[in-house]
């Protein structure tokens, strides 16, 4: 299943690097997302709860960075299950930030997910319905971050 | 697969809400008919410690008369019992021909009202043909009891206007009015969820319509429904023109999925075909009887 999407931010791409580099800013702006934190220079861990009507279910991913231009582009994996039920999920996903104007940045992202056991009995038409709402919600909470002055580190 | 769940069987809708209650919305979960839960507990996607059957509670079962000529179709009442619910006639025919059109006879006998909406997926029959019909839901919660349209209780993809810890009990309708209520369902096979339906409610009177309700089932999150829609075809009497335009209108509205059913394009397609055909037989009994 792959989704995509774009959107802009009001902030030069130094800034908006800084922020989605952020373990803590992220943990704010993914949906579900009930923590991060990092393994090693390139790998983090995530806790991400997803809920589809009924069905909750709070996987234990990790996301390894593969590929890393600063200011413009990252590349990562993410694989990952479900506490002790069986659903399994990996990710290649990649974001690009385009530099628009001084203070005005493009960030375009696409993720190729695989999901198998429980959850894909969803079927994957509704589930591709909730992941790209996923991607709206991640860029509204991350413009509102960005315009409310998070800055890091 | 854990342990077998606890069962409960209160012989109340407040002692159920209060043993509800008790649990997060995961952990502790209602049981109706079990049509769905118990195929999705064999599936694995719910596991609840406990189950609180609904069986016991004698106000949840069956179809009464209320006091101002409406109908009450208790949370309990069987898809079955509904299909054959002679009450269910005139413009409000559409709740009956959507049960009959569930599934298969097993499901209609165990599946009931309360469960199939509650659990509100958007391709099944229950939610557009209770949106067609404005029918109001009755809900029951630790506060009490409280009424919500039909047309706002299914919001999203598998999600309702219930909080935490809150129960359907009822489906209310008005006084059946003369009429005519039709659903249609294009399916791939006889009792599957729908690629696309249509349920169309009309209350007329001295050969004028009186009230329209047309919605739209499997092409969206929830129940595709236009007030626009409604009027144009009130406004127009049922006629051709109208009816094209409101198909157009809510095929440029809807959102359907992409799935093994048919590809979201083709659900578009089908809406203003399935919208026009619907009309037509209600212009054509509206007429004939004039």
């Amino acid at each position: 299943m792959r989704m995509e999407g774009t959107f802009e931010v009001g902030a030069p791409r130094e800034r908006v690097w800084r922020c989605i580099t952020d373990p803590t800013l992220m943990v704010a702006c993914i949906p579900g997302c009930e923590e991060i934190a990092p393994v090693d220079a390139r790998r983090y861990r995530a806790r991400v709860l997803v809920e589809v009507g009924p069905v909750k279910a709070r996987f234990n991913l990790v996301v390894e960075v593969v590929e890393e231009l600063p200011f413009e582009r990252v590349a990562s994996v993410t694989r990952g299950e479900e506490g002790t039920r069986a659903s399994i999920l990996s990710a290649e996903n990649m974001v690009i930030l385009a530099e628009i104007g001084p203070a005005l940045t493009e960030v375009r992202y696409s993720s190729d997910v695989s999901v198998t056991g429980r959850l894909a009995k969803y079927g994957l038409g509704m589930m591709k319905k909730r992941v790209d709402r996923l991607g709206v919600e991640f860029a509204e909470r991350f413009r509102e971050r960005i315009a409310a002055g998070a800055t890091s580190a | 697969m854990s342990a077998l769940a606890h069962l409960h069987r209160p012989a109340t809708i407040e002692e159920a809400v209060r043993l509800l209650a008790a649990g997060d919305g995961e952990r502790v979960r209602l049981l109706a008919g079990g049509a769905t839960l118990v195929a999705m507990m064999n599936a694995e996607l719910v596991d609840p410690a406990e189950l609180v059957s609904l069986a016991a509670i004698a106000e949840l079962r069956g179809i009464r008369a209320l006091a101002d000529g409406g109908l009450r179709i208790g949370a309990m009442t069987r898809h079955r019992e509904t299909a054959a619910e002679a009450r269910l006639a005139g413009a409000a025919a559409v709740l009956r021909e959507a049960a009959a059109r569930i599934a298969n006879p097993v499901v209609r006998n165990m599946g009931t009202i309360g469960g199939s909406i509650a659990f509100a997926d958007p391709a099944a029959d229950y939610p557009p043909a209770l949106v067609a019909a404005d029918a109001a839901v009755e809900i029951a919660g630790r506060r009490g009891r409280r009424q919500v349209p039909a047309r706002e209780f299914f919001v999203d993809w598998f999600a309702t206007a219930l909080a935490p810890g809150e129960m359907v009990t009822a489906v209310l309708l008005a006084p059946p009015a003369p009429g005519r209520g039709s659903y249609d369902k294009l399916c791939r096979v006889s009792g599957d969820f729908a690629i696309a339906s249509v349920a169309l409610s009309v209350a007329w009177r001295d050969g004028a319509c009186e009230r329209v309700g047309l919605a739209v089932g499997g092409c969206g999150p929830r129940p595709l429904h236009l007030d626009e829609a409604d009027a144009l075809l009130r406004s127009g009497r049922l006629g051709e023109a109208a009816a094209r335009r409101a198909g157009e209108l809510l095929a440029a509205a809807a959102d359907p999925l992409e799935d093994v059913r048919a590809s979201a394009a083709y659900r578009r397609r089908v809406i203003p075909r399935m919208v026009e055909r619907a009309v037509a037989q209600a212009r054509a009994q509206l007429e004939a009887n004039r």
